[in-house]
């Protein structure tokens, strides 16, 4: 998908991009127990999660800061941790450590 | 004196003092993580924090830095909050003795009151979950006992394993684990992996204070941390059945959560303020599917900061990472008096020990390294002569300044294994390890000019103990 052409769907009604990756596809996980306090939000490529009611230093594009920010290109190349290791049919004997 | 759940325990730490209740109200971030980094700077009897008034919940009970202070740590496994730091670890040495003590299973577990199965089993709606720092991918589970087994020996009760990782809250069914390698839990997944299976987890939260350091202590793969919870706590660990996978789980959790770690999936994770003091993250990472959440009414969150040490996690991770390695390097070696590895959970080790002859201490910092907490550990050991304290940092500076020639005390050795978080390693995983022999050589190593080293007088721990009485009646 084009960052260009932010597809809504996800979200009940047009909220800023994500602070991390700028993504403009952003889920609503849930909302305070005292209605309409905070809401709890997260990205749907970085799936950075966070609280609405958060310093702007976490919840913000525009403060957040560069250290922590993640790009797509960051997300393609994170290693696998564990790796995941071949098949092995069962009954072939005792697996290896 | 041992607590069966997690409230005993709260109510304890009420009586002794060392429970501090905050109610006025707090924003969820960054009021709560910021009270418990600030926790422990008010040094050894800082209390455990207990809010209950957050904003936007309506009933959120959330208690940090329970096992925050040396004060603490003295009250989980019922000594005198008085306790030194060095006395707790000889106190934890003499009770490991007493293992292994079988667990007692018992019914009706308080966790039992409520369930929520299936689609309702929405992990924010149990739990009021707070963000820690800021550089955290999301909200995380840092204080909870995951218990699995090996799928290829269930039956075996030393293979099962109860052990605290890393859990990010992915959404409200979905978790993330990072199993590292060096830790059962990574095992059993990849035994499971291998055979194109999911592997069955419980995630306890809230657990009486003892799980919580059996849970961290480095325990080696068949030993079972249940049964050095009896030891500890000089009582059966009270257990029960968790409903859905049937795994062994501690009677008096607070909230258990079962599910799967999905086999052979990964998904990005972190990054998150790891207990190096460091962030970690941007990785692919096994993720749990969450089926069934069981809670006791009024359910207590238990959570734990870590950040710049000294905070909660070195506490917890102290004298529980100092005993099994003293024990370990005991069997080979009964010249070795003390270990601390109490820094950032052993990645520097530091062993007194008397010498058999010339070249032994080498011979001790090298067993450190092979030893399985080493493998993953003990980037610098440091071994010192038995008549000085490893727990008294001054004295170990003494050792170090006149003990020690680079000459002939520095081993280095290169490309050896070490947890994949250790930040100074040179490709994760990989880094040299340093022994440091600050002892002094005996024949036929004689090298240096020692001479007669100045001696306590005999006199003067009696008189110790007198001034010490003289200075309390002041
Ligand atoms: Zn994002």
């Amino acid at each position: 998908m084009s960052d260009t052409t932010p597809p809504r769907a996800a979200s009940p009604r047009p909220v800023s991009p994500c602070p991390r990756c700028a993504h403009e596809t952003i889920e609503h996980i849930t909302g305070s127990p005292v209605p309409g306090v905070w809401e709890v939000l997260q990205c749907a490529r970085c799936l950075y999660m966070w609280r609405t009611s958060e310093p702007a230093r976490r919840t913000r594009r525009d403060a957040y800061p560069e250290e922590f920010m993640l790009t797509p290109e960051d997300i393609g190349a994170a290693p696998e941790v564990p790796a995941v290791p071949p098949l092995r049919g069962p009954g072939a004997g005792p697996a290896t450590r | 004196m041992a607590y069966d759940d997690f409230r005993g325990f709260l109510d304890a730490l009420r009586k002794e003092g060392q429970l501090l209740h905050i109610d006025d109200e707090v924003m969820p971030e960054p009021d709560i993580a910021a009270a418990a980094n600030a926790a422990p700077r008010l040094g050894g009897h800082a209390p455990a924090l207990y809010f209950d008034n957050v904003k936007g919940f309506t009933d959120a009970r959330i208690a940090l830095n329970v096992h925050g202070s040396w004060a603490n740590h003295a009250l989980a496994l019922g000594l005198p909050k008085e306790t030194g730091t060095k006395e707790q670890v000889e106190e934890f040495i003499r009770r490991w003795d007493t293992f292994p003590v079988a667990p007692e299973w018992r019914d009706d577990p308080v966790w039992a009151e409520n369930t929520l199965e299936g689609e309702d089993a929405d992990i924010f709606r149990v739990l009021p979950l707070i963000r820690l720092n800021d550089g955290d991918g999301g909200f995380y589970i840092d204080k909870a006992a995951v218990i699995s087994k090996d799928p290829a020996d269930p039956e075996h009760s030393g293979k099962q394993n109860v052990g605290i990782y890393r859990i990010e809250v992915k959404g409200r069914r979905t978790l993330a684990i990072q199993p590292v390698p060096m830790h059962d839990i990574a095992q059993h997944l990849h035994t499971a992996e291998e055979r194109g299976e999911d592997l069955p987890v419980a995630i306890t939260l809230g657990n009486e204070p003892v799980i919580s350091i059996v849970a961290s202590t480095p325990m080696e793969y068949e030993q079972n941390e249940y049964e050095l919870a009896g030891a500890l706590r000089g009582a059966p660990a009270p257990l029960s059945r968790a409903p859905l996978t049937g795994l062994p789980v501690p009677w008096g959790s607070e909230v258990v959560i079962e599910g799967v770690i999905e086999g052979r999936k990964r998904e990005i994770e972190g990054p998150f303020g790891e207990f190096t003091g460091h962030y970690s993250g941007g990785r692919n990472m096994p993720v749990i599917r969450i089926d069934r959440i069981s809670y006791r009414t009024n359910p207590v969150f238990e959570h734990l900061y870590l950040g710049m040490p000294w905070t909660e996690v070195d506490y917890l991770i102290a004298a529980n990472t100092c005993v099994p390695l003293y024990k370990q390097l005991r069997r080979d070696f009964p010249e070795v008096q003390a270990v601390n590895a109490m820094y950032t959970h052993g990645l520097v080790v530091i062993v007194s020990t008397k010498k058999r002859y010339g070249g032994f201490a080498k011979a001790v910092g090298m067993r450190v390294l092979t030893t399985p907490h080493g493998l993953g550990y003990a980037a610098t050991v440091i071994v010192v002569d038995e008549d000085v304290d490893p727990f008294d940092l001054p004295q170990v500076m003494w050792a170090l300044s006149t003990k020690m020639n680079p000459a002939g005390d520095l081993v280095q050795i290169p490309n050896l294994s070490v947890l994949e978080l250790a930040p100074q390693a040179i490709t994760p995983g990989i880094t040299d390890k340093l022994i440091i022999d600050a002892t002094t050589p005996v024949a036929p190593d004689n090298r240096g000019n020692y001479g007669t080293q100045v001696r306590d007088l005999p006199e003067t721990a009696e008189w110790l103990a007198r001034l010490q009485k003289l200075a309390t009646a002041r």
